[in-house]
This record gives C-alpha cells, structure tokens and sequence, in this order.
C-alpha cells in the first residue's frame, strides 16, 4: 500500500486554461487526456443583480454558482499539468482572471459553425497578455474552414498559432498542448531580448 | 433577480449553508491560495485529525496524497472558496503544507526551463 507521505512537497503544480464557447466541447477536450475522469469544481459568486438601481448597489447581489471542468496530467520531471475549462456563460468572465493566473498558456477551442462564441475569450486572453492558441475543433474530422478565414474572422495576431483537432482523440489533444507551450516558449524567449 | 438566495451545499448528508463552515469568513483574504495549488498534509495533521471539524478532516484525509485545492472542492462537494478558507487554517496550525504554482512569469532562464520541462512532459505522454 503506497502508505508513504512526506510533509515536503515533490511536485510542482502548472495549469493550462481551455477557452471558448459554451458546448465547443472544452470538457471533452480536457477528457481526452486528463488522467482523471474530468471533475467538477463550484465556486460561489456574488454579482451584482441586472436593471437595480445603482444606490442600492451593495444590497442587490446575487449570489450564484459557477462550475468548472479539469483534468490532471502527471508530467516527468516532478511536475502535474492541470487542465481546466472556463465556465462558459458570459457573465462569469470574471472568474477566468483567477483561471488565467499563473497559466502558462490557453487554448480556444473554435467551432467554425460558431466562430462568434469564441470572441470574448480570445479579446480576455490578449488584453491580460496569456499566450494562446486557437484550437478549431473539426468534428467528424472535416475541416469546415480555412486557416485564413479562422484568422480574419478571429482578426487575431499573425504569431498565434492556428491548430486544428478533433476533441475527442487524445493525440489530437497533446498536439495543442504541445503548440500551446512552444508558443509560450517562444514569447517568453523573445520577450527575454527585448529591453 | 434581487432576492438573495444563496445555494446550499450538501455536506455528509447535511444541508448547510456553503460559509457556515468558515465561520461566514470568505476567501479573499485567501486569494494567494491557487486553484491548482497542491495540498499535502503534514505528520501532526493526519496525527490530530479526529480534533478537526469533519470538513477540515476530511482535506486532511485526502491530501494525504498531493492534492490540488480545486481537487479537494470536487471531491469534498464543497465550494472552492470555502475550501481555501479551510486550507489556510490548516497550513496556518500546520496541519498541511500547500505548494503554490511558480509565480507568473514571461521571461528568465527559470521560466523557459519550467516550459521546456513541461514541453518534454506533454511530448512523452
């Protein structure tokens, strides 16, 4: 029975926030590869109730529910990759600032039949400066679009990178993850030179 | 929607109200607790754990093995927030140590190798 417990910490924890509309297929996603089952998290909100008069601003909140997705990956190297998907609902955005904290990256998984679902992610990731691919989810394995027309649609930066996966295969799943931290990589090594 | 109507969580069979369990004290004050910040319990903690409330206990009992604050919530069926509340109590009576991630960063030798470390980790997988 593995019994043994220390009070000294061996691994260290990271974590990749996975983005996008709701039903995109974020928790299939993280399934895909998570050694876990994919778990449910809640944490409790209090927002401010819609359409109140602003003078009563501190007695009309709400108080609300928001569920997230993860999955855990054991790494070598004494390390566990958390993977976790945001909530999908627009007004919990604000919950993806304590998501996106400390991430080393994020993906946006895009379904191209509904490319608009992925906008408030992708304009969250580049005004906090998370580095981020856009992952086209291609159901059924049919490329629905073409690259250039994900990046007008998208208007995002020539530098992210485009990847496209089925959600449900884990190869296609560590395919992103790898692109999500080369593209991390990248901008930490090139912000490194720069003054 | 301007009634207020907080949820309530299942707890071992009982019906409490999530923040009765930290005394009604929230977790911002606790922010520097991550999500995926990594729970272990100490000696003294699996030792003295009969004289912790039966949540508290019961992080005790599960990170026994590395475990992360956002792990301990689903399982526990708990909310985070109350959680990193308990955490913290926890570690503050050195009960458990907690591992938070690596600071954020976007630049230096320590970050591009945590990366590189990460990069080789998800490549073997």
């Amino acid at each position: 029975m593995e019994s043994s417990h220390s009070d000294v910490s061996r691994l260290t924890p990271v974590k990749i926030v996975v983005a996008g509309g709701f039903g995109v297929g974020k928790t299939t996603f993280v399934g895909a590869i998570s050694e876990i089952e994919p778990l449910r998290s809640e944490a409790i909100i209090t927002e401010a109730s819609e359409g109140i008069d602003d003078l009563d601003f501190e007695t009309n909140k709400t108080m609300t529910t928001v569920a997230m997705d993860f999955g855990r990956i054991s790494l070598k190297h004494d390390l566990v990759l958390y993977l976790f998907g945001t909530p999908g609902q627009d007004r919990f955005h604000f919950m993806w600032n304590e998501l996106a904290r400390g991430a080393i990256g994020a993906v946006v998984l895009v379904d191209t039949r509904r490319i608009e679902a992925c906008f408030a992610a992708i304009d969250f990731f580049e005004k906090r400066g998370t580095p981020f691919v856009v992952a086209v989810n291609t159901f059924h394995g049919r490329r629905l679009h073409a690259d250039q027309e994900v990046r007008d649609a998208l208007q995002i930066d020539r530098s992210i990178p485009i990847v496209h996966c089925d959600a449900r295969v884990r190869v296609d799943v560590q395919r992103v993850l790898v692109a999500v931290v080369e593209h991390a990589l990248n901008r930490a090594t090139s912000s490194a030179g720069v003054g | 929607m301007s009634v207020w109507d907080p949820p309530h969580v299942q707890v071992g069979g009982r019906i409490v109200r999530p923040y009765t369990m930290t005394g009604g004290r929230t977790s911002e004050g606790e922010q520097q607790i991550a999500l995926e910040a990594l729970v272990i319990a100490t000696a003294d903690g699996i030792r003295n754990r009969h004289r912790f409330r039966w949540e508290s206990a019961e992080i005790i009992a599960l990170s026994r093995k590395e475990t992360a604050v956002i792990e301990l919530a689903a399982l526990l069926d708990v909310p985070i927030g109350v959680v990193k509340v308990l955490t913290g109590d926890l570690r503050d009576q050195g009960a458990v140590t907690v591992t938070d991630p690596p600071a954020e960063a976007t630049e230096g030798e320590g970050y591009t190798d945590l990366l590189n470390k990460v990069l080789d980790g998800i490549k073997s997988l």
